[in-house]
């Protein structure tokens, strides 16, 4: 085959199925794969170690709750980021990969906005870092968009039924990222303390910002 | 039709599987990766995707097109890996006879990594100095062209039915299932995207009006929809939608 194959069809390509020729024990393969790309010279690994470190200890969920402490200290920073969410979450530094064309939807008394991918695992990775399990589980892209309520109250919310809940599919390459709801009590807090307050699940709408106690 | 990764909605699926703490309350503690090999599983594709030889559609599709019975067993980045390993092969990035060997060692135990001075990297090869460049700069999917939207906000809209992509049987398309011949409102206006169901198939990127739709859960699910007021907003482009009634 002296030309690549240029995925014109559906199906068309590697009807034997490289991969069934991969080890059983999926360590064993990542290993095979890895070690050939590297020996080959088409990757590097002190680039795998650069991923690796970036995504396991600087870009996570702490950046998204720096994000939402400022927007509940700062109503004018609330205001850039509901209007333009890209450009008003650059302004903390974070930017880039999977966080392209940001989108920040707020909850209000009235509604609660909830985020899944059901074709896959979109998630904003430059304010939330890589997904969790659980939301690139088969159980939560199947069920969230049929019965949110239902989900919600697995991970401890139970939702009052007046309240609106609008469930985003990521099905573009636009992110979205909840703002919830500052919790009561937390008028003396200031924006660092505050962002202690801001857990993961409440920046995706399966959780709330912690209580103070 | 469609395929198995497209499967919001349907039935049979359990809990979720939410991480609990020792008093069994839900938990936001989850590590980045849970084993090493999830970790270079993730790194590999990552830096094999920067040789760019494909894009992030062409990518999707690949793990879409896995056979139904591999998609449901492999865990999530065994997906990802199998993916990775079919694209190597159709791009000729690697052999099946080079893939064959390195399997045979690795299971032999004589797997070698040669040492850095006898790798000789490509040039196209991504390098830890250009990592935090690259993540900054993303891969951005809109595109600066002059096209004037069709639907404003508020407009009543229908969707595709049946099969979305109109090139490919069985293409690549970002119309879930679920949401396919169903009447939405237009939401919102997000400028002009590359086109997945073309820019997958290596057709180009035909950058096109992409809207966030409004469906009402009554609409998608019917009168068992568990509450008339909630909603689902999906984000579609323009050749997804019609004008209702049409």
């Amino acid at each position: 085959m002296s030309e690549k194959k240029n995925i014109a069809g559906g199906d068309n390509h590697s009807h034997d199925h490289a991969h069934s020729h991969l080890p059983s024990d999926p360590e064993l393969r990542v290993k095979a794969v890895e070690t050939l790309l590297l020996n080959k010279g088409l990757i590097d690994s002190k680039t795998l170690d650069e991923l690796i470190d970036t995504y396991e200890n600087r870009i996570g969920p702490k950046n998204g709750a720096n994000v939402v402490a400022k927007a509940w200290v700062d109503p004018e920073y609330k205001k850039r980021l509901l209007i333009d969410a890209t450009s008003a979450i650059r302004e903390l530094s974070y930017q880039g990969r999977q966080g392209e064309n940001m989108v920040v939807v707020e909850n209000t008394p009235e509604i609660h906005n909830v985020i899944v991918c059901t074709l896959c695992s979109c998630y904003p990775w430059p304010v939330l870092g890589i997904p969790p399990t659980w939301y690139k589980s088969d159980e939560y892209r199947s069920r969230t968009v049929r019965e949110p309520r239902k989900v919600l109250l697995e991970f401890g919310l139970p939702l009052d039924p007046k309240v609106q809940i609008k469930v985003w599919d990521s099905t573009a390459e636009i992110r979205y990222l909840v703002l919830p709801m500052r919790p009561e009590g937390t008028e003396n807090m200031n924006e660092s303390e505050l962002a202690e307050l801001v857990t993961r699940n409440s920046m995706i709408g399966t959780g709330l910002p912690k209580e103070i106690k | 039709m469609s395929r198995l990764h497209d499967m919001g909605g349907r039935y049979g699926d359990g809990l979720i599987p939410v991480p609990r703490d020792g008093e069994n309350e839900v938990t936001n503690f989850e590590p980045t990766f849970k084993y090493e090999w999830h970790a270079k599983a993730w790194a590999i594709t990552l830096a094999a995707g920067a040789l760019g030889e494909w894009n992030l559609d062409i990518s999707r599709h690949y793990r879409e097109c896995l056979p139904p019975k591999d998609y449901v067993n492999f865990s999530y980045y065994e997906k990802w890996l199998a993916a990775l390993t079919n694209l190597l092969i159709d791009k000729e990035l690697i052999s099946l006879n080079e893939l064959k060997e390195y399997v045979s060692a690795v299971e032999n135990g004589t797997l070698k990594k040669f040492s850095d001075n006898d790798i000789k990297l490509d040039q196209r090869t991504w390098l830890a100095k250009d990592v935090q460049k690259t993540l900054g700069w993303g891969g951005p999917s809109v595109r600066d062209i002059d096209i004037i939207p069709v639907f404003n906000i508020g407009d009543k809209v229908i969707t595709e039915n049946y099969s979305p992509n109109k090139d490919i049987s069985g293409g690549h398309t970002r119309l879930p299932k679920y949401a396919m011949g169903r009447v939405g409102v237009i939401h919102s206006y997000n400028n002009n995207h590359v086109f997945p169901d073309k820019n997958a198939h290596g057709l180009g990127e035909n950058p096109s009006p992409l809207y966030t739709v409004e469906f009402k859960s009554s609409e998608l699910w019917g009168e068992l929809a568990e509450s008339q007021n909630d909603s689902v907003l999906l984000d579609l482009w323009e050749p997804y939608l019609k004008l209702f009634p049409h």
